[in-house]
């Protein structure tokens, strides 16, 4: 009998128009086979989704947002005018050749899935580099998907520099410490001293994470920088030389 | 299954085909503009922060 509904199937398969009747075993072979197979279009699909069409998606929000930003800083809304709804500044960072990356206020993934870095609010709130206080400038992005801001963060090496810029100034990080591998749970790693990267006392930090091994959002990874120099932004928005 | 859906468009089989590419490219705007956005935060592969929870 299982003979019998296995040449059945190799028949269907073979001829697309089924003969007018079948056995019901068959139709119901033939329905699990379509189910097989449409559920793993729709996982080939979902990889699309996630590894390109949130990229294009999120590129767009963050050319929109960062341009708006360009436009509010050249149009001069006085000083201390802080805009922190639509960014505060933008993350250069050579080593991961990603071009400028926006920074916005928070890390939920409503912020970051328009292709910017979020400062962190919680659990740790980051401390503003344009506070001049010492503090950690605490930072996450997404590693793929949705812009893939930091997807190159293995890239950076130590002695690299991050400049972050705003209206003003040009904030120059050299990159001191690198941990590859980290609990999600490690909150310590963006404390205003990160004790983790080697340093003991209150500096200026900059800490960029996001989630490794690519592809999987199992660990962290974490870039740690300390201030260098602050640069005054001059009237032609003259790079620094770390960008040149 | 899409036997069953092809058997009863309307059509000879250009129309069909035409109408078949129509319905499977609905369903793929539906997924990519509803169904996907909604089930990523429930899969664990795009969360970057650390956090205490």
């Amino acid at each position: 009998m299982a003979a019998t509904t296995d040449h059945e199937e190799e028949a269907e398969q073979k001829a697309p128009s089924p003969p007018p009747r079948r056995g019901r075993i068959a139709t119901a072979v033939s329905v699990f086979g379509e189910l097989l197979i449409t559920a793993g279009v729709l996982l080939g699909l979902f990889v699309v989704y996630s590894l390109w069409w949130t990229n294009v998606m999120a590129d767009r929000a963050a050319d929109k947002q960062g341009d708006k930003v360009r436009d509010h800083w050249a149009d001069n809304a006085g000083p201390g005018a802080l805009d922190t709804k639509d960014g505060i500044g933008f993350l250069h960072v050579p080593a991961m050749n990603k071009g400028e990356v926006l920074v916005e206020k928070g890390t939920t993934s409503k912020v970051l899935n328009d292709g910017v870095a979020g400062y962190y609010t919680d659990p740790v709130k980051a401390t503003l580099p344009t506070s001049g206080k010492d503090g950690n400038f605490s930072l996450a992005a997404h590693r793929d998907g949705h812009g893939a801001k930091f997807h190159n963060i293995d890239k950076i090496s130590k002695g690299d520099p991050i400049v972050f810029e705003t209206k003003d100034n040009w904030y120059v990080y050299k990159v001191f410490s690198i941990l590859p591998e980290t609990s999600k749970y490690n909150v310590d790693v963006i404390g205003q001293v990160p004790k983790e990267s080697g340093v003991k006392k209150a500096g200026k930090y900059i800490t960029l994470t996001t989630c490794t091994p690519v592809y999987t959002s199992r660990y962290r990874y974490v870039v740690w920088g300390e201030l260098e120099r602050v640069e005054k932004v001059d009237s032609e928005r003259t790079l620094p030389k770390e960008l040149r | 299954m899409y036997g069953w859906i092809w058997r009863h468009l309307p059509g000879n089989a250009w129309v069909r085909a035409l109408i078949s590419l129509v319905l499977v490219l609905a369903v793929v705007y539906v997924l990519f503009q509803y169904i996907f956005p909604w089930a990523e935060p429930l899969l664990p592969f795009n969360d970057v922060t650390v956090d205490g929870q």
